[in-house]
């Protein structure tokens, strides 16, 4: 009795002093949902972890199409007790409200962050009911017996006769035949953009095989309309003058935003957090700012040491490919808008990398952010002149073509024989986007 | 009677060293990564940062996976936690010597040291699960290449005191410290020591491109005691490494403990900075590196320090 | 051999602090585990396989070259305790040894044995 007692004075001390820490949020983001995420990663309230098991809170963020309602559940009950649900609707529109029973809904306008940290703390002083399993309790591969050679008996598998098979042997390139693994991955994977499913087959750490999953976003509803899914004001600028000074201010924040995550992926969140506070005040002003933290990257080898010479992209490819920092990145130096008069005006001169691999693709995207301040600085009120193409962030944007759509079909070739490390280095290298390749035009039946 | 009385202070302070060392490079962390990020230092939130995260992680439940090896999971963390304050008390604290006085010290450290490797291997088999599993493998190369680097430069630091026993290496330092003496030492130390704590540049099984790695699969209190043991490791190799480099408790004015604090402090800083600082190299680059251009280097050292004593 | 006493009880009490540790935090949060629960995280995706396999440790041939050199040091131990008294002998007999040794890392570098990926 005295132990029960003394059981819960100590959790009531835990609880107090746990319920002041930031929450641990992981996040499954839906249909456009980016750019309200990007908002709350500087929130010091918020803690954003990497895998389910180390969360409190799920963060569902926007409308989930059905193959991603299926993770997000299945993320869901992955977490560990005491937990909860937090569905963010950033947008107008109501959430169907069955999906996550018993999810805290906040809708646009709200504090979603003091909403978040206010769920943690009534989790842990036990004010708020840890949720439970969304999924029925069955076991998905079910103890089938002692099979015909004995296995699932005893031995390397830990003795415990399970349902679920082992690998399979395939060859490898240095003649041994070892175990291949066949691993989806995400497509809530916190280095992949969401909706991002790699199926890949792994022997070791080396990605044998690869091939992207279904884009959730495109299977549920196909939009034929390259530009819904591009954020900013790029698509308008398409069909109608838009202030140069826009549109390069938001090229700025996006590269930086991207700059942001490929710095977390590489394990540098501290770093990561400075490239996001440029990116949310980014202004001409403050150029100097981001030169100097181009300039610590460099000294920190951030750009280099996991970058250099990995995920060069095959020249015959890439000359097929619309233009963007990715092409940028291997010598070319097309760029839509050097056709633009108004650029023109403005002296413009593309910038180049030579080297074509993932820290080319870095610094190009550094230098674009500057180039664009800079750009942003000098244009005052002058308007781009729509010639029927625009460049977007990712690449050259025509009613046609989605630069997105044709990064996203690079992948499984240029990660196939990669160690996995090197893999997501690249994958991340390509600012990939699920939503906005999803908008790729319709082929003509 | 008063041995064994002796031998429970020590074992003691070892294990509240451990613990305090924790709670250090968690404010250290804390505190780094604000000032890397460009934020104004709240100390108050960083002091209390680490309590407050340990008191989330007790109250939060510890899952497991489908059919993991349970006892292996269990074990991980306690022994990579045992073998860091293993090689506390192998730091001599003054003149009387160390909680564990080791007539061998470097040889018991790099067994230590080698140790490690089984408990971060176990981290990453346990759970069953790919992304831990990859981790777990990966640390195997990073070790095999670590492993030799650390042995020589830490036979570099006997020759001279002719002795493989920490307090005989400290002594050796009272003239010149083996920071000076053998300038390639401690860098090579700096380097093998975080992949020993496996952090920063060297961070391979718990990385972030693998969700973290062999740590993805752990919550609530396995995932408190696998991060407090990994920082015990990294604030045990920083006192090795004052010990063998900085010339250890030795120093005027303040009693031995307090300069082996100080220079454990010094080492510890840029050691927890790297983890924010520096990317993580790519692990075939470093297993390249390490044999090609760190051993090579770490024999140099070693002939380079003979040569000084003939 | 008190001292080895000593550090094996320092051994001991840290993995039982340890252990004792994560009792408490069961005790605190009892695990009540569900097959959603226990599902291997990979993205939010089902499993197909165990995770266990025979996974290919591409570095077998570093490691091999490791157990060359992990023998080096144990010569070198000792080594390091009498090389004031040796001298010269054993500064030229040791050299001896490790070019042997680093012209093997030097082969094995060149046959792309240390690469992998």
């Amino acid at each position: 009795m005295a132990g029960a007692g003394t059981g819960v004075g100590v959790r009531r001390v835990l609880a107090g002093l746990a319920g002041r820490a930031p929450a641990r949020v992981f996040v499954v983001a839906g249909r456009d949902a980016r750019e309200s995420v990007q908002g709350l990663r500087l929130d010091p309230r918020l803690e954003f972890v990497d895998s389910p098991r180390a969360a409190a809170i799920l963060l569902v963020v926007g409308d989930l199409p059905e193959p991603l309602l299926a993770a997000g559940l299945a993320l869901h009950d992955s977490m560990p007790r005491p937990r909860a649900t937090v569905w963010w609707i950033p947008a107008s529109g109501g959430p169907k409200r069955s999906d996550f029973p018993g999810a805290l809904v906040v809708r646009a306008g709200e504090d979603v962050a003091a909403a978040i940290s206010r769920t943690q703390a009534a989790l842990l002083l036990g004010r708020r009911a840890s949720e439970p399993d969304l999924l029925p309790d069955t076991d998905p591969a079910p103890w089938r017996g002692v099979g015909p050679y004995g296995q699932g008996g005893t031995g390397m598998t830990g003795g415990v006769p399970y349902g679920r098979p082992l690998a399979e042997r395939a060859p490898d390139r240095d003649g041994l035949e070892l175990d291949q693994l066949p691993v989806g991955v995400g497509p809530f994977f916190p280095p992949f953009p969401p909706g991002f499913v790699l199926e890949a087959k792994l022997q070791g750490d080396v990605i044998q095989a690869a091939a992207l999953g279904e884009n959730a976003f495109a299977r549920t509803e196909p939009r034929g309309d390259t530009m819904a899914a591009v954020s900013g004001p790029f698509a308008r600028a398409l069909t109608q003058p838009v202030l140069i000074t826009e549109l390069e201010l938001a090229r700025a924040r996006h590269h930086l935003a991207w700059l942001g995550h490929a710095l977390r992926v590489q394990g540098l969140g501290a770093l990561g957090r400075r490239a996001w506070r440029l990116a949310s005040g980014i202004s001409p002003v403050r150029a100097q700012e981001v030169r100097v933290f181009s300039r610590m990257l460099e000294a920190t080898r951030s750009l280099g040491w996991a970058t250099a010479s990995v995920g060069v992209i095959d020249t015959a490819l890439l000359a097929q490919m619309a233009p963007g920092p990715v092409t940028r990145a291997a010598g070319s130096a097309r760029d839509a808008r050097e056709e633009d008069p108004a650029y023109i005006a403005l002296g413009f001169e593309s910038v180049v990398q030579p080297d074509g691999d993932a820290r080319a693709r870095w610094r190009q995207r550094v230098d674009e952010a500057l180039q664009s301040l800079q750009l942003a600085g000098q244009a005052g009120e002058r308007l781009s002149t729509p010639v029927g193409k625009i460049e977007s962030p990712r690449g050259t944007l025509t009613d046609a073509v989605s630069p997105a759509a044709e990064l996203l079909d690079l992948v499984p070739a240029l990660v196939t024989g990669m160690e996995w490390g090197d893999a997501m280095t690249t994958i991340v290298s390509l600012d990939l986007d699920l939503e906005e390749a999803a908008g790729r035009p319709v082929p003509a039946a | 009677m008063s041995e064994t009385l002796g031998l429970l202070v020590g074992v003691a302070l070892t294990i509240v060293v451990v613990g305090a060392g924790a709670y250090l490079v968690g404010v250290i962390d804390a505190a780094i990564a604000q000032v890397v990020a460009g934020e104004a230092l709240e100390w108050n939130r960083t002091l209390a940062a680490p309590v407050r995260g340990a008191a989330f992680l007790l109250l939060q439940e510890r899952t497991t996976t489908e059919r993991p090896d349970a006892p292996l999971w269990a074990i991980a963390p306690a022994l990579l936690a045992g073998l860091a304050a293993t090689a506390l008390a192998l730091v001599p604290l003054g003149p009387s010597g160390a909680v564990a006085e080791v007539e061998a010290g470097i040889v018991a450290f790099g067994a230590l040291g080698a140790l490690v490797m089984v408990a971060v291997y176990f981290h990453g088999w346990a759970p069953n699960s790919v992304l831990p599993l990859i981790g777990g493998y990966r640390f195997v190369a990073l070790a095999l290449s670590y492993e030799m680097p650390l042995a020589l430069v830490l036979i570099a630091a006997a020759l001279p005191a002719q002795s493989l026993r920490l307090s005989a290496i400290v002594a050796s330092q009272a003239e010149l410290w083996n920071v000076l003496r053998q300038p390639l030492g401690l860098p090579l130390y700096l380097i093998a020591g975080l992949g020993l704590a496996f952090r920063g540049p060297l961070a391979f099984p718990d990385a972030a491109d693998l969700a973290g790695g062999t740590r993805a699969e752990a919550s609530g209190a396995a995932l408190l005691l696998w991060q407090t043991a990994r920082s015990a490791m990294l604030v045990a190799v920083a006192a090795i490494g004052a010990t063998v480099f900085l010339g250890g408790w030795l120093g005027p004015w303040l009693p031995g403990p307090a300069w082996l604090a100080v220079k454990t402090l010094v080492l510890l800083v840029p050691l927890v900075a790297a983890d924010h600082l520096l990317a993580r190299v790519r692990l075939e680059r470093f297993v390249v590196i390490a044999w090609v251009v760190l051993i090579p280097l770490a024999l140099v050292d070693v002939f380079l320090s003979g040569v000084l004593l003939l | 051999m008190a001292a080895v006493g000593a550090a094996l009880t320092v051994f001991l009490t840290g993995v039982g602090g340890w252990l004792l540790l994560r009792w408490v935090g069961d005790a605190l949060s009892p695990a009540r585990s569900t097959a959603p629960q226990r599902v291997p995280f990979t993205g939010g995706l089902p499993l197909e396989v165990h995770a266990w396999s025979r996974y290919h440790a591409r570095y077998y041939a570093m490691a091999l070259l490791f157990l060359a050199f992990d023998m080096e040091m144990v010569f070198m131990y000792p080594w390091a305790v009498v090389f004031v008294r040796e001298g010269v002998t054993a500064l030229v007999e040791m050299l001896m040894f490790i070019i042997i040794l680093v012209l093997g890392i030097l082969y094995a570098w060149r046959e792309r044995a240390l690469a992998w990926a």
